[in-house]
């Protein structure tokens, strides 16, 4: 099994640990609601190192990259990244990919829900030896720091500079004399850097990160309680509702596709689909407070017949009741209905409108502080 | 799970849905010519985050969006509620909430 290279640290400092796919991932550190409150109030560290990083060089890269997925590479001007997806050649979703434009490279991080061996075998078939592809996940760690408050710690360790950089935008930054590549991305709807460090720094720069998190009231995250920053922010989570649907036209991510470019992995059969029309589509849906939690799979009724399946299920801190996507056809896929969950006398579940809540990091400007 | 919503006319929650997807269409296809997104109406999910993640789309365009509200619906979006700017859904509810408010239904 895939470890992180800070293993001994997390394991240190409380962490619970599971396996995903044949990684091991931090579950969680402590209760899910004391984490969540660190990113929506303060900050929050979690290790995503279960995520593949790759280097390529810009001269190849860029061909390769853009037959591979679905946004457009090219595009990608310097300094920015694209946030598209990995398809399977049926055109299935089975990877969340961002690309940066860094400097005389590209770098690929890439949330998949196939195992290493396989998403291995996938960019060696594509071209990745030709290409240069130099896989960084065994060398490097990914550290992702989130929440309200995020900024003050990027900015505590790299610099005021950071507060410049917009949204999916890369920098370099260097720390302890190794560089590190500093993605302003994040999917919680707080702010949010991604943080590429090698080796020889991780333990370090973790150390340094995680003192500064607490003395900012943050404390570290387990990968648990992002399922329910993203669906609250409703950001697509491929290990969620992306492996139970795997459609992308069906889960909404037309955004993620450019449509007039070139073949690319999985295009065939995804632009055939979408030439049939869309038959059905995720959208939000809740339930009361009080009530029973939402849970994958279960049917949601109109009028006593099963119209919909839920296919994410979390809980939301700022709602304070239980949170979901379900999947419906596209005659009642609209907010503002209310359905019946699991029989025709259970509980009501609304559709809602998403993302149901407004953030803190929404209300406050960066570059003006 | 079923395909057909099979919903009669009468149906006071065909009638909801229709109301929003009048609304919805209106917005989608404006904003597609406005923005000059290269996206088909079709293409955009009511729930993309119009701003930063999702379209990606800018300040410029967010004040494109506001004016586009302004001229579809004659309802015009304070300056300060970026809340209502989330997404092409939270567009649609301030659109049908103002529409309630102006018209006295409840």
């Amino acid at each position: 099994m895939r470890t992180s290279l800070l293993r001994e640290r997390l394991a240190a400092a409380g962490a619970q640990f599971r396996d995903r796919l044949g990684v091991e991932v931090v579950s969680h550190f402590s209760e899910r609601r004391a984490e969540y409150a660190a990113v929506r109030d303060a900050v929050g560290l979690t290790d995503f190192s279960s995520v593949r990083s790759f280097r390529l060089p810009e001269d190849k890269g860029i061909d390769f990259l853009d037959g591979l997925l679905a946004g457009n590479v090219p595009k990608i001007r310097f300094g920015r990244v694209l946030h598209t997806l990995l398809a399977d050649d049926d055109g299935w979703v089975i990877g969340d990919c961002y690309v940066a434009n860094n400097d005389q490279e590209f770098l690929l991080l890439c949330e998949s829900i196939v195992p290493d061996a396989e998403l291995d075998a996938i960019l060696e078939a594509a071209g990745g030896t030709e290409a240069g592809l130099e896989d960084l996940s065994p060398s490097h760690v990914l550290l992702s720091l989130d929440g309200f408050r995020s900024w003050e710690v990027a900015k505590h360790l790299f610099g005021a500079d950071l507060l410049g950089l917009p949204y999916l935008s890369v920098e370099n930054y260097s720390f302890e004399g190794k560089p590190v590549r500093l993605f302003r991305a994040g999917k919680t709807s707080e702010f949010g850097y991604l943080l590429l460090a090698p080796q020889a720094v991780a333990p370090t720069l973790f150390d340094a990160l995680q003192a500064a998190v607490d003395q900012r009231g943050g404390r570290l995250c387990g990968v648990d309680v992002h399922d329910d920053l993203r669906l609250e922010g409703r950001f697509f989570n491929v290990h969620a509702e992306g492996r139970r649907v795997r459609d992308p036209l069906v889960l909404g991510l037309q955004w993620m596709i450019d449509f007039d470019k070139g073949p690319f992995r999985g295009s065939e059969a995804i632009q055939r689909r979408r030439a049939g029309g869309l038959k059905q589509k995720i959208i939000g849906v809740a339930t009361e407070p009080g009530t029973d939690a939402l849970q994958s799979g279960t049917a949601i009724l109109h009028e006593g017949r099963p119209v919909a399946e839920v296919v994410a299920a979390g809980f939301s801190g700022v709602l304070n009741h239980a949170l979901g996507l379900a999947v419906f056809p596209v005659e009642l896929a609209f907010s503002g209905l209310t359905f019946r969950l699991a029989a025709p006398d259970g509980p009501p579940v609304r559709s809602l409108s998403m993302p149901p809540i407004m953030p803190k990091s929404l209300t406050v400007k960066l570059d003006e502080m | 799970m079923a395909t057909e919503s099979g919903l009669a006319a009468s149906d006071p929650v065909r009638q909801t849905i229709d109301r929003r997807a009048r609304i919805i269409r209106t917005f989608k296809d404006e904003l597609v010519r406005r923005l000059n997104l290269p996206y088909t109406p079709e293409d955009l999910h009511e729930d993309v985050s119009l701003l930063g993640s999702g379209l990606g789309l800018d300040s410029l365009d967010a004040l494109e969006i506001v004016l586009c509200v302004e001229s579809c619906f004659q309802i015009k979006i304070p300056d300060q509620n970026i809340a209502v700017l989330r997404s092409i859904n939270t567009v649609v509810d301030f659109v049908i909430q103002e529409q309630d408010r102006i018209g006295g239904r409840p």
